[in-house]
């Protein structure tokens, strides 16, 4: 209890970060499931490649070395762009990929629920074993792009230049996709299709292509979350998804699944509970913390924090 | 060619046996049942003639693969089917009940004097109670809702038992006792571990019996209150069926196999740990349901049997046989989107009957 | 492409793997008369552990069959997942195979819990390069696995007092956090390393288990914890991977005490991982690393097994050869081969008297070495306990 309380900022600071992370990779899940009402199940393995992605590019394109790029002024920031870009696209293209392999063509057949949800985990395992054959299943470093050093310190807590980088960054991505997706007509598309399908095409909408459009912003958000978590934690593997998958899959249910905001508040509360809950109890019932709250919440609120009542989802 | 391929599209094995079966009259019936379940009961052997030995498992023990992970997934399956694919509710959570089992057989085989098939009742009302404790206040909850808190309760079982030293954490519990002799008439069936072939016609058993008792409900009141669920809930419980009970019955029946399955599994491998009990199995078993072809036993027997013994068959291949038993899921799953043998569809059955009446 | 069209390529992909399927086994159609297998994680989560280690036996090999082209020995990839359940799956199979005369592993020490009956009544010897889990060897203990068991790396037990002494070497009040990473190594050797510091009177500020089976890598809440404890050494006992991500973010917060860990970080991927971090971490491990064996062999390690040496690939060279000097002498039952194991004497890569002694430890060693991250190298620093 003592660390809570003595610590409390520094926590909030870092499960913030964590969360917002979570925020990003939630999106993944919960615009899919927007309009397809389908768990998009192999998003952990989009965030994966997103992280690949990153330190291919930074790594093998740019040539920064791990351990050793300290990197400053105009090649910092290009640096980054570059990696930010290489990751949202890798991971943006996966999830196109996904849709076409694993969704397409059991959608147009108009087949039941779970059919789809099977090969988006058939697609999951290829693509973490892929990985994994040309890794080795080793760990891969990423080279360092941002230099830890403290900032400056606020209430006891620490501020990173890394973790403020997502502090900032990753609200911003969340909000302008708010906007996209409630203001431009591509983004009127997309909520079109997860109010009513029938009626969407009805008006005209090309429904193949707003969902492809929705897989690829959900892998965009995806792998922007992957390029962050490679800034801040500066390694991956084959597995890496698995863990954080689950993690930002619940906080798309806790905010309520299927809503956007949700996917906010969700995702920012799931990582300041995993840390809070740390802290409090040990990391090895954090994850039982946040199961146990999850189902507390649905239970006073069945379509969790934001979501309204989905008409009845059968099997 | 391209009419084979229509035609092997086309063909539909569940149908064909569907119509086989109902034109056999009842001893016709009786003796095919019984060579088929003779036939099943033989298959340990099939590794050692020349013409099965097709099936044999490179390094792994054909007869001991039969047991797990074959029956094993197989009766998991089972028992999954009947919350996924006769009432429609998606659990991802399955493997809890199968670690409620084998822990029960561990802690009760190892500190008490009961033996595995005392143990087993007791397993299997503990996993039954863990159907209910979860159940009531979760099944008010919808689809995909439900998923991801079956599946919460799946890592919250696992994660205990990883933290608790008293049943071994991280290390697990050795020296589960095997269970003792069964004196059958034919003379005297062993198990330990040299006999995988008792163990396997003791899951078979299970298997049959679990089936038997699907088949029965299916027909009766439960039966068709879980197709009233599945079909749409809101009118089921409209016209009366108290959905919330029958959710919990069918959730708990499906935990109750889970927990047999534990408590063989233990008792078989005589050591329990928790990496035996991740998320990955809860998937593997969904994954069986709908690749074999939910809600229809044969279906999901077919593919306990398939995605189970694929892994162990290739395992020449060591490195991608995980890669390749994904492209199988992919490929089978977009090619026959209800599985290999899948469940009748009642739409069809009343589309085909109108247009026949039209014509 | 029309459905049908579709349909057909699908077709046909599915035959190819098939037939691929066919080749491969055709290829495996070269047959010894005699195997050694190795058991050890090849696929899953922990298969970067086997794919190391099956390179040092596949090297001894190598090296083996070179030197007996008339005799050679095969080797059977016994892919066990490193876990429990992935053993219970291949050992039965594997102890009835009467071809593999001795087993390099298992790598795990939850899969060799679970493989040892099958392989005590097939009288099948194992010589395992990194299962350290104390009761393996302990005859009181369900976990026992003699008289068919062995293994090269010291015990936790070993490890954990000399790794607790070497951690707080120097420090004149030394405040200590512990952290376990949850899996059965890591809780393991925690728990020595925690008595032996009650026992050297350090006090132990707090503990944390991280999720470290699993790919987790945000530390803040442990690294807060021991902060706000006030700690001047931390013991993480667990593997490198994660050590490397864990030390990297404890140093990032400014913590400027000391790191110490065991053999499960004594790699160099530790290095690799952790950059500067890693400076001044404090290691124990029983062995050396295959490096310290020199340049040419380590540059031949490589041209042969397509791996430069990694984790234990000393430990998995040496149980190759000591059962392939028993082959070499002729011992080809399990039965003559396992009593050759039980009484015979070796040396080891490094130069070091290998010999087991009753219940499986290598006798008479078990001595740890305190290691120290200067300049980007583990230096020696010698025996400590």
């Amino acid at each position: 209890m003592h660390t809570l309380i003595s610590q409390f900022w520094q926590l909030t600071f870092s499960g913030a970060v964590q969360g917002l992370i979570y925020v990003l990779i939630s999106l993944g899940y919960t615009m899919v499931y927007g309009v397809l009402r389908m768990i998009n199940f192999a998003n952990s393995e989009i965030f994966m490649v997103g992280t690949f992605a990153t330190i291919v590019m930074s790594r093998d394109i740019l040539g920064h070395q791990p351990n050793s790029a300290n990197l400053h002024g105009f090649t910092l920031l290009y640096s980054m762009f570059f990696c930010l870009l290489a990751s949202m696209l890798a991971s943006g293209l996966t999830a196109v990929v996904v849709e076409l392999v694993a969704y397409r063509r059991l959608r147009s057949r108009g087949t039941n629920r779970l059919a789809p949800l099977i090969s988006a985990i058939g697609i999951s395992i290829v693509l973490s074993e892929s990985v994994s054959l040309l890794t080795a299943g080793r760990a891969v470093i990423a080279p360092e792009l941002l230099h830890k050093s403290s900032l400056f310190t606020v209430l006891g807590a620490n501020i990173r230049v890394d973790q403020l980088l997502v502090f900032i960054v990753a609200p911003i991505m969340f909000f302008s996709l708010q906007r996209f997706v409630n203001h431009t007509r591509l983004g009127k598309g997309i909520r079109a299709v997860s109010m009513n399908e029938e009626t969407a095409k009805l008006m005209g909408v090309n429904l193949n292509r707003v969902i492809s459009i929705t897989f690829l912003i959900g892998g965009l958000m995806t792998g922007a979350a992957a390029f962050f978590f490679e800034t801040v934690y500066e390694a991956t593997k084959f597995n890496i998804g698995f863990n954080i998958g689950i993690a930002a899959f619940t906080a798309a249910v806790l905010g309520g699944i299927g809503n956007i905001r949700g996917a906010f508040v969700g995702g920012l509360a799931l990582g300041l509970l995993e840390t809070y809950a740390s802290a409090v109890l040990g990391s090895q019932w954090k994850s039982i913390t946040v199961f146990v709250v999850l189902v507390v919440v649905l239970l006073f609120r069945p379509n969790g924090l934001f979501g309204e009542a989905i008409q009845q989802t059968r099997v | 060619m391209m009419s084979k391929i229509s035609s092997l599209k086309n063909f539909n094995l569940r149908d064909k046996g569907a119509a086989f079966w109902a034109g056999l009259n009842l001893p016709q019936r009786a003796i095919f049942a019984v060579a088929m379940i003779f036939l099943a009961g033989a298959l340990p052997f099939a590794g050692d003639h020349s013409f099965t030995n097709f099936l044999n498992t490179p390094i792994s023990n054909f007869a001991d693969v039969l047991v797990y992970p074959v029956g094993m997934f197989v009766l998991m399956s089972l028992g999954l089917n009947i919350v996924v694919g006769k009432s429609g509710m998606l659990d991802l959570g399955y493997v809890a009940f199968f670690a409620i089992g084998a822990y029960s057989m561990a802690i009760f085989g190892k500190y008490t004097h009961l033996n595995t098939w005392e143990i087993l009742p007791i397993g299997i009302g503990f996993a039954m109670l863990a159907g209910v404790l979860l159940g009531i206040p979760t099944l008010r909850l919808r689809g995909d809702y439900l998923a991801i808190v079956t599946m919460g309760f799946g890592e919250i079982v696992r994660i205990t038992a990883l933290n608790t030293q008293k049943i071994g954490g991280p290390n697990g519990m050795a020296n589960v006792p095997n269970p003792p002799s069964i004196h059958t008439p034919v003379g005297q069936l062993d198990f330990n571990i040299m006999t995988p072939n008792s163990f396997y016609w003791f899951v078979l058993v299970l298997i049959l019996l679990t089936i038997w008792m699907i088949r029965r409900l299916s027909v009766r009141r439960p039966g068709r209150a879980w197709e009233a669920i599945r079909q749409d809930e809101d009118a089921a419980e409209l016209m009366g069926v108290p959905t919330l009970r029958y959710k919990i019955w069918s959730f708990v029946l499906g935990a109750g196999v889970g927990g047999a399955a534990g408590v063989v599994y233990a008792s078989k491998t005589l050591y329990v740990s928790p990496e035996a009990f991740t998320f990955n199995i809860s998937v593997l078993i969904l994954s069986c349901i709908v690749f074999g072809g939910i809600g229809n036993i044969w279906g999901v027997v077919l593919g306990g049997v398939f995605l189970a013994y694929l892994p162990e068959r290739i395992r020449f291949i060591s490195n991608a046989r995980q890669l390749v038993f994904g492209l199988t899921l992919i490929v089978i799953m977009n090619f026959r989107p209800d599985g290999i043998l899948p469940r009748k569809k009642r739409e069809k059955i009343l589309k085909s009957k109108s247009e026949a009446e039209v014509k | 492409m029309n459905k049908k069209t579709k349909i057909g390529v699908a077709l046909a992909a599915v035959a190819a793997l098939v037939s691929g399927g066919a080749v491969a086994t055709s290829a495996h159609a070269v047959t010894y008369k005699y195997y050694i297998a190795y058991q050890g994680p090849l696929t899953g989560d922990n298969k970067q552990t086997g794919l190391d280690e099956i390179a040092g036996v596949k090297y001894a090999l190598a090296l083996y069959n070179k030197a007996h082209p008339t005799a050679q020995v095969g080797l059977k990839q016994v892919d066990d997942q490193g876990s429990g359940p992935g053993a219970s799956v291949v050992a039965p199979g594997t102890a009835k195979d009467k071809t593999i005369l001795a087993i390099v592993g298992p790598a795990f020490s939850g899969a060799s819990v679970a493989s040892f009956p099958y392989y005590k009544a097939a009288g099948l010897p194992l010589i395992s390069p990194s299962a350290t889990r104390v009761t393996l060897t302990d005859p009181a203990s369900p976990d026992f696995g003699g008289p068919v068991f062995h293994r090269l790396p010291s015990k936790d037990d070993k490890q954990g007092p000399a790794l607790a002494k070497f951690a707080i070497q120097g420090v004149k009040t030394p405040v200590v956090y512990v952290v376990n990473d949850q899996s059965s190594y890591g809780t393991g050797l925690d728990g020595y390393v925690q008595s032996a510091l009650t026992t050297l009177g350090a006090k132990i500020a707090g503990k944390d288990s991280v999720d470290g089976t699993n790919t987790t890598l945000d530390f803040s809440a442990t690294i807060s914890k021991i902060k706000n404890g006030a700690a001047n050494v931390v013991i993480y006992s667990g593997y490198y991977a994660q050590a490397a991500g864990f030390v990297k973010q404890l140093r990032n917060s400014g913590y400027t005490g000391i790191f110490a860990s065991g053999d499960g970080t004594y790699d160099p991927g530790f290095i690799d991982g952790a950059g500067d971090a890693a400076e001044g971490a404090r290691l124990t491990a029983s062995s050396a690393v295959f490096q310290d064996a020199g340049k040419a062999i380590s540059a031949d390690f490589k041209k042969v097994t397509g791996n430069a040496p990694g984790t234990y690939a000393t430990e998995d060279f040496d149980a190759a050869n000591i059962i392939l000097a028993g082959i070499a002498k002729g011992n080809t039952t399990r039965a003559k081969l396992l009593a050759y194991i039980n009484t015979g004497s070796w040396t080891g890569l490094m130069g070091n008297k290998i010999k087991f002694d009753k219940n499986g430890d290598t006798a008479g060693a078990g001595f740890i070495n305190g290691f120290l991250v200067t300049g980007g190298t583990i230096i020696s620093k010698g025996q400590i306990g």
